[in-house]
């Protein structure tokens, strides 16, 4: 139950082989309205239905395993927030979640069957201001309230049960009557496993919802939900451009998550009904990004390493839309000087920006070394020293102090 | 012709129920006898219930029982050997070491039980291994770790065991019934066991013994184990542990001896 999941859908592919996808078309969806979207449990929830159980008692060593992890960021007050958050968009169960959030590069989050959630640290770098977040982590609590893991569970138990007799059944009947029905049965199959991924999908927008019901009750911008998929197919459509691909566009009929368009748009339409006109929503943007500012730098420079161009220019744009620093303009800088290619005048397109970045109060120690480094092969060495003497000062124990020490003389 | 039909899937039904195991030991390994001081490890133990569409539904109360079974008939088996047994459910159950250095030496125990696993028993046979025994080691780390706990060595255990559910029998049922009409599906199967251990001698570090067992038969609704029971646990530990062989080069000291 993740906000882009695309491990659980090859696991529910592997269940059965893909034919022809063609057979069947998945039926439009019609929106799930916020204000149908009641929590299903109360406070401090436990399960009492056997299947349901073991579901949670296999997750104990999963949440053990996921608490230890040495990619979990180091509490700089930044995993007390994100659990402040989570208890104000957790409805009901706000007090029983658990949220972890990793260091992993990548636009993500997800709820686990007894309720912890992991957020991945790329979606902490791509949210502009708390709402945003808040919308995320409301999602994923949404999964949680709506009691979505052991639904899905039970659905695929009940539809391959019958499937299994149905198979059956079509075996002896057509043994008896002297006809071979395999054809129908591995219909059949195909047409199970497509309505699981409907299920899949089903469940994905009533999170949705549920998210969006929750932090308007918190008193977020509902809007904030709709923002975030807008940004993400921008981002998809900047890195797809880049590679000189088409983004995948989610209209296939095995995707677990319906397309991002149409999440959008419900979102949209479902924020306006939510929205009270005249009203002063919080988005939270200064307590947000003073939050995470110990650990910003972290999360540029894990997103610039991902060579992928594209999307690290539109994440970096989109968040300079609250106003250019040292910092963005830096990692901007990252970005042409990793990609290195000369036809494009990638390096000059870096050293304009480190220009830039050292103009700012916040430029990060590394844009005076990357600033000096472009002086020099300028050849203007005296500003060349001048701009990595600062950087020494900024940072004498630097792994690479010694060197430009000696590039100084 | 009929008749001959159904013989064949008889006999069939009859050969597919098996108990396996297949073990791997060190050139140099002689099984743990007199006093020793073993550490278990947090048993990762799943029992569950195979569904009619044949899913494995995992069962906390199977799971708790059969957890509580193996750990006591492990006792009782290291005890007829002469070894004091220490059983660490958690982390932080081992005195003189952190929870986080234990996660760190069961994470690592992990990945070279999963390359024992994909170069002995997954066919991808490495030819720097060939008749060598069992060659992989955890290194210092196990070494430093056995001298901080004072154990001798540390075992590892996975057991996995599913039953059929009444769909599924019943599903079996007509799969059998149905080689009387000439649709015929005796392996609908579902259930059975499947359990490994490693054992790490802490004073060398190495990984000195591995072995797995898989028990079931094609047909569900018959087992041959069931670790929810005492009796079904203590089988088990014996088909696992209990015949434990030393490695090649012990026993053609002991062939020459005698």
């Amino acid at each position: 139950m993740c906000i882009r999941c695309e491990i659980s859908r090859r696991a529910l592919l592997a269940g059965g082989g893909a034919l022809a996808a063609s057979l069947v078309s998945g039926p439009a969806a019609a929106r799930i309205k916020p204000a149908d979207m009641v929590p299903l449990i109360g406070p401090g929830f436990k399960p009492v239905d056997r299947d349901e159980q073991g579901l949670w008692e296999q997750m104990d060593r999963v949440e053990e395993e996921i608490a230890g992890t040495n990619l979990l960021i180091p509490d700089n007050g930044i995993q007390h927030y994100v659990q402040q958050l989570i208890g104000k968009v957790g409805g009901p169960a706000a007090k029983d979640m658990r949220i972890y959030l990793l260091r992993i590069p990548e636009f993500n989050a997800m709820m686990f069957p007894s309720g912890f959630a992991v957020v991945f640290s790329g979606l902490l770098l791509r949210m502009r201001d708390e709402a945003q977040l808040a919308g995320v982590i409301a999602h994923e609590s949404g999964h949680f309230l709506r009691r979505h893991m052991i639904r899905q569970w039970r659905d695929m138990r009940r539809k391959s049960d019958l499937l299994s007799i149905g198979s059956m059944v079509a075996g002896l009947g057509g043994a008896g009557a002297g006809i071979y029905l395999g054809d129908y049965v591995q219909l059949a199959q195909l047409g199970t496993i497509l309505s699981l991924f409907r299920y899949n999908r089903e469940l994905e927008a009533e999170a949705d919802a549920m998210g969006l019901r929750l932090i308007a009750e918190a008193g977020y911008a509902p809007m904030a939900m709709s923002d975030t998929w807008a940004q993400l197919i921008g981002e998809l459509d900047a890195s797809a451009k880049y590679r000189r691909k088409h983004r995948d566009r989610g209209y296939d009929l095995f995707e677990t998550h319906p397309a991002a368009e149409s999440r959008m748009t419900d979102l949209r339409v479902s924020a306006a009904e939510m929205t009270v006109p005249g009203r002063h929503y919080d988005t939270g943007r200064d307590r947000y990004l003073s939050t995470i500012a110990p650990i910003r730098q972290m999360l540029l420079d894990d997103q610039v390493k991902l060579n992928d161009p594209g999307a690290s220019q539109y994440v970096i744009e989109t968040l300079a839309q609250d106003g250019w620093n040292g910092l963005l303009r830096f990692y901007e800088g990252e970005v042409w000087r990793l990609r290195n290619r000369d036809s494009e005048g990638d390096w000059t397109r870096a050293a304009q920006s480190y220009a830039i970045a050292v103009a700012y109060p916040d430029a990060p120690a590394e844009a005076w070394r990357w600033h000096g480094v472009a002086l020099m092969k300028e050849g203007r060495q005296s500003e060349a020293r001048a701009a990595l003497s600062r950087y020494l000062s900024m940072q004498p124990h630097a792994v690479d102090a010694a060197y430009i020490r000696q590039m100084i003389g | 012709m009929r008749k001959a039909v159904i013989t064949i899937a008889a006999f069939g039904v009859a050969l597919a129920g098996c108990v396996q195991t297949r073990q791997y030991a060190d050139l140099q390994f002689a099984p743990p006898q007199g006093d020793y001081s073993l550490l278990v490890l947090r048993p990762d133990v799943t029992v569950g219930s195979v569904t009619t569409g044949g899913m494995t539904e995992p069962r906390a109360d199977w799971t708790e029982a059969a957890r509580a079974n193996l750990i006591e008939a492990l006792k009782a088996q290291q005890a007829a050997r002469g070894g004091k047994v220490h059983i660490a459910e958690h982390r932080g159950d081992i005195p003189s070491v952190d929870a986080e250095t234990v996660a760190q030496l069961e994470r690592l125990n992990y990945v070279v039980d999963e390359s024992i696993v994909l170069h002995k028993y997954l066919g991808v046979y490495l030819p720097t291994k060939r008749r060598k025994g069992l060659e992989y080691t955890l290194g210092e780390d196990a070494v430093s770790f056995g001298r901080k706990t004072g154990f001798d060595y540390m075992l590892f255990l996975h057991a996995e065991d599913s039953f059929a559910s009444t769909g599924r029998v019943a599903l079996q049922v007509l799969g059998i019934a149905g080689c009387f009409i000439g649709f015929c599906a005796p392996n609908v199967g579902g259930g059975g066991q499947l359990a490994y251990a490693s054992l790490v001698d802490l004073r060398t570090g190495e990984v000195v013994w591995f072995n797995v067992l898989t028990t079931g038969t094609q047909i569900a609704g018959v087992n041959l184990g069931d670790i929810r029971t005492p009796a079904g646990a203590a089988q088990m530990v014996e088909r696992l542990l209990g015949r434990m062989k030393p490695g090649h080069d012990v026993r053609r000291a002991q062939k020459a001896q005698s």
